[in-house]
């Protein structure tokens, strides 16, 4: 997030008079918590109560007209509910968990919130300080398993450090690069009255801890010069764009370049994908043009991403040509992947800003018609076949189509992972921001249908679709109930192939069709649906597709809509693991 | 190429942060050789050493990481020719005649030993420097019954006095670097490129 935004959202916070007037009071730690939540402007809480944490459900329930509480179905959705709801309301996701298994729970999420770069608070309880390291019932060494999975962790076992530990814990997950953080609480710290009065302040700064830094006028300077003398420069969209807000500057500095753009699957909806300059999505199931192209861009400028091995495939071989401008607010981005010729450690959006009024404007035509060429192919040996169904079956690819042009490419599309999910990054048109949520980083299973009610609280106005596997499904599916009982208006397309699909396809492709353990029996999920109290349809022809989707975008209400598509369909283009970006095949 | 490191790492003390130090290390399968923490000058910060021997192509991406951490104040890599550096070893050795004692006291006379204790039948040596000074008095000393043997951690002090005292302003209360410096701490004063 830049630093002008969190100002903003900041001042938006101040603006909203705390809903209690309980400072200069004292509370216990329980009530502490809660106050210094509605301190930080939180709304929302998804969570689970347990033992351990009873005392702070407690001190909620005094609180429950200020502060909005979920209850998930199971602790990873929690986790991945505060992802969505931190990425579509642009400030940390709060999770509650119990001591134990409540908190290992936690654990799948906030590796993918630590991966992918997402803001959320974790509050676990846990048991009270004197049983702490005797294996007493329900006690896990939380601080142990979160350590190498979160941007901060703290165990407080003393209630007057809770004011200041929470407001650490917000400033840490939100500034610089965003991540999640976990706070552990000793169930006597949740008892125990504090000894001096509640008192919040807001963190600016922790020393030792510098989020971000302004980008450096002679990196401004080369990075112009060279692009300014590029032939045929490229633009790497990454998720950094969007936490950044640096939408807006990435147009100007576009139209003013002419650079073709393509984006990480994590920066999908920073640019939109129907401008001129767009070229498509990188890696591993990304676009033709822009992996080949990769290897002949003589200057590579990438802002806000930081060349996975999913993006890159075989770093030896990997845009050795390109001089490469990097922009990243993370220092140790730099260099780690890939050697910079200029290292700019900042926050996009500046680094952006700065850059603008510097580089010249300019015309690549010739450039433009190479990713031209490349996509007309991509297209008749892909696209073409993905989007127009054969007598029989429904591909992924056409129901992406039709979702984006009945949406008009303005709903948030919240994907699980899978081959279901590089179609939607493949086919769905954005033309908003902030419309695409994913797992990217870790590719957690289970990732879309707790994160896209996550997504629906935190954006309630915008229409949610989550696009989810049939396997995917089956991870978090008793997520429905939560939706239910909230009432939130998620819709949800099941994508049936019977399959875990990504992984018959590799079977396929790379073990001789040895399909090991990847066929489905499923269930009937429309009855599952039902049996939530959720309404929904099984659409097994193509004919039928148009008006399952039409029913689907047109209900009030929560709607499951599982659709059979074809069982063995494969998802190309495709960088086999371990080869470089000039190794994607088409077929 | 690996080479010989000696990290300083300054931190606030605080717990935890040994572990997410050393998950750092582990989790790249990195050995480390030695660790020593111990509070500094300076209430509440404390001064990790850590030897590693590392990929030179590497131990910048490692130092990047570990600067990260939250905690973490200043980091320091260095190799053998930028700090001075030591270690402290204790010999037990069994002296049961008149003539093996004073053998052994002079080995320790020799090698700049002291002794640190010393009882009717046994004498505890101490010896401090460099590792192979360490190795070379217990090479010497084996034969005449050592029965215990420990040694610490290295310990070591930067040599460059302009470096140190830059980057230890972080240290202060409110000191903080500026947006130039912060650029170009990772690599002890050298830019990244
Ligand atoms: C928790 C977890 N377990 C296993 C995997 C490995 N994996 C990646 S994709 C995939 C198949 C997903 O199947 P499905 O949800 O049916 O989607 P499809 O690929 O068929 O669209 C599997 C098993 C994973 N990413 N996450």
């Amino acid at each position: 997030m830049s630093i002008a935004t969190e100002n903003a959202q900041q001042l938006a916070v101040q603006a909203i008079k705390p809903k209690h007037e309980k400072t200069n009071t004292i509370v216990n730690g329980s009530e502490a918590v809660i106050l210094s939540l509605i301190e930080e402007g939180v709304d929302t809480i998804f969570g689970y109560p347990g033992g351990a944490i009873m005392p702070i459900y407690d001190a909620l329930f005094h609180y429950r007209h200020a502060l909005n509480h979920i209850l998930v179905r199971h602790e990873q959705g929690a986790t991945h509910a505060a992802e969505g709801y931190a990425q579509m309301a642009g400030k940390p996701g709060v999770c509650f968990a119990t001591s134990g298994p409540g908190a290992t729970n936690l654990i799948t999420g906030i590796a993918d919130a630590m991966l992918d770069s997402v803001p959320i608070v974790c509050i676990t309880g846990q048991v009270a300080e004197k049983f702490l390291g005797t294996d007493a019932f329900q006690e896990t060494d939380v601080m142990s398993l979160a350590m190498p999975i979160t941007k901060w962790c703290y165990q407080v076992a003393d209630p007057d450090e809770i004011p200041l530990i929470i407001a650490k814990a917000f400033y840490i997950a939100r500034s610089g690069r965003p991540g999640p953080v976990l706070v552990d609480i000793t169930k006597d710290a949740q008892f125990a009255d504090m000894r001096k009065p509640f008192k919040y302040e807001k963190r600016r700064q922790i020393k030792g801890y510098k989020p971000a830094c302004k980008p450096r006028d002679k990196d401004i300077t080369k990075a112009a010069e060279l692009l300014n003398q590029a032939k045929r420069p490229f633009l790497f969209v990454g998720h950094g764009v969007l936490l950044s807000k640096a939408e807006k500057e990435l147009l100007e500095f576009v139209e003013k370049t002419d650079i073709p753009v393509a984006s990480t699957l994590l920066g999908l909806s920073a640019f939109p994908t129907d401008h001129p300059n767009y070229v498509g999505m990188l890696g591993m199931h990304g676009n033709y043009g822009p992996n080949k192209l990769t290897n002949k861009a003589d200057v590579i400028i990438a802002v806000g991403m930081r060349f996975d091995d999913r993006v890159t495939g075989n770093l030896d071989t990997y845009a050795k040509q390109a001089k490469i401008i990097h922009i990243d607010i993370d220092h140790a981005e730099m260099g780690k992947n890939v050697t910079p010729t200029v290292a700019m450690i900042a926050d996009a959006k500046e680094a952006l800003q700065d850059l603008i009024p510097v580089v010249n404007e300019n015309k690549h035509e010739s450039w433009h018609l190479e990713f031209k060429k490349l996509y007309d192919e991509e297209y008749s040996k892909v696209i073409e076949k993905d989007f127009i169904a054969n007598d029989e079956h429904i591909k992924m690819g056409e129901v992406i189509r039709r979702l984006s042009e009945k949406t008009n490419g303005e709903a948030v599309i919240v994907a699980d992972v899978g081959q279901h999910q590089m179609s939607a990054a493949r086919y769905s048109k954005f033309r908003k921001t902030d419309s695409w949520l994913t797992s990217g980083g870790l590719g957690t299973m289970g990732y879309a249908l707790p994160a896209s009610f996550g997504a629906k609280m935190g954006a309630p106005d915008r229409e949610v679709v989550a696009v989810i596997g049939d396997g995917c499904f089956q991870m978090t599916i008793q997520e429905l109930g939560t939706i239910a009982q909230s009432g939130l208006p998620v819709k949800i397309i099941i994508l049936n192939n019977n399959y875990l699909g990504m992984v018959r396809q590799w079977q396929q492709l790379f073990f001789d069709t040895r399909y090991s353990f990847v066929e489905l029996s499923n269930p009937d999920f429309i009855m599952i649906a039902k049996g939530f109290g959720i309404n929904g349809h099984k659409c097994m022809h193509a004919d039928d597709l148009d008006s399952s989707l039409d029913t689907l975008i047109n209900s009030k209400e929560a709607y499951l809509l599982e659709i059979v598509v074809e069982k063995e369909g494969n998802v190309f283009p495709m960088m086999p693991s371990g080869m470089g970006v000039d190794d994607i095949r088409l077929e | 190429m690996k080479r010989r490191y000696t990290i300083i790492v300054f931190t606030e003390n605080n717990f935890g942060l040994l572990n997410r130090i050393t998950i750092i290390f582990s989790r790249r399968r990195i050995n480390i050789e030695s660790l020593t923490v111990s509070e500094t000058e300076r209430k509440g910060i404390s001064r990790f050493t850590i030897v590693i021997d590392y990929d030179e192509s590497k131990i910048r991406k490692l130092i990047q990481q570990i600067r990260k951490i939250i905690g973490v104040l200043v980091v320091f890599e260095n190799e053998d020719d930028q700090v001075f550096f030591g270690q402290i070893a204790y010999f037990k050795v069994i002296t049961s005649s008149f003539e093996q004692r004073e053998k052994v006291m002079e080995i320790a006379h020799r090698h700049q030993a002291k002794i640190a204790f010393s009882s009717e039948d046994y004498i505890v040596i101490e010896k401090s420097g460099k590792e192979e000074d360490i190795s070379t008095t217990l090479h010497l000393l084996e034969p005449h019954g050592v029965v215990e043997y420990c040694k610490s951690g290295r310990i070591a002090i930067v040599k460059d006095q302009h470096r140190f005292s830059k980057y230890a302003k972080n240290m202060d209360p409110e000191g903080w670097y500026s947006d130039e410096e912060f650029h170009e701490l990772p690599l002890n004063g050298k830019h990244l490129l």
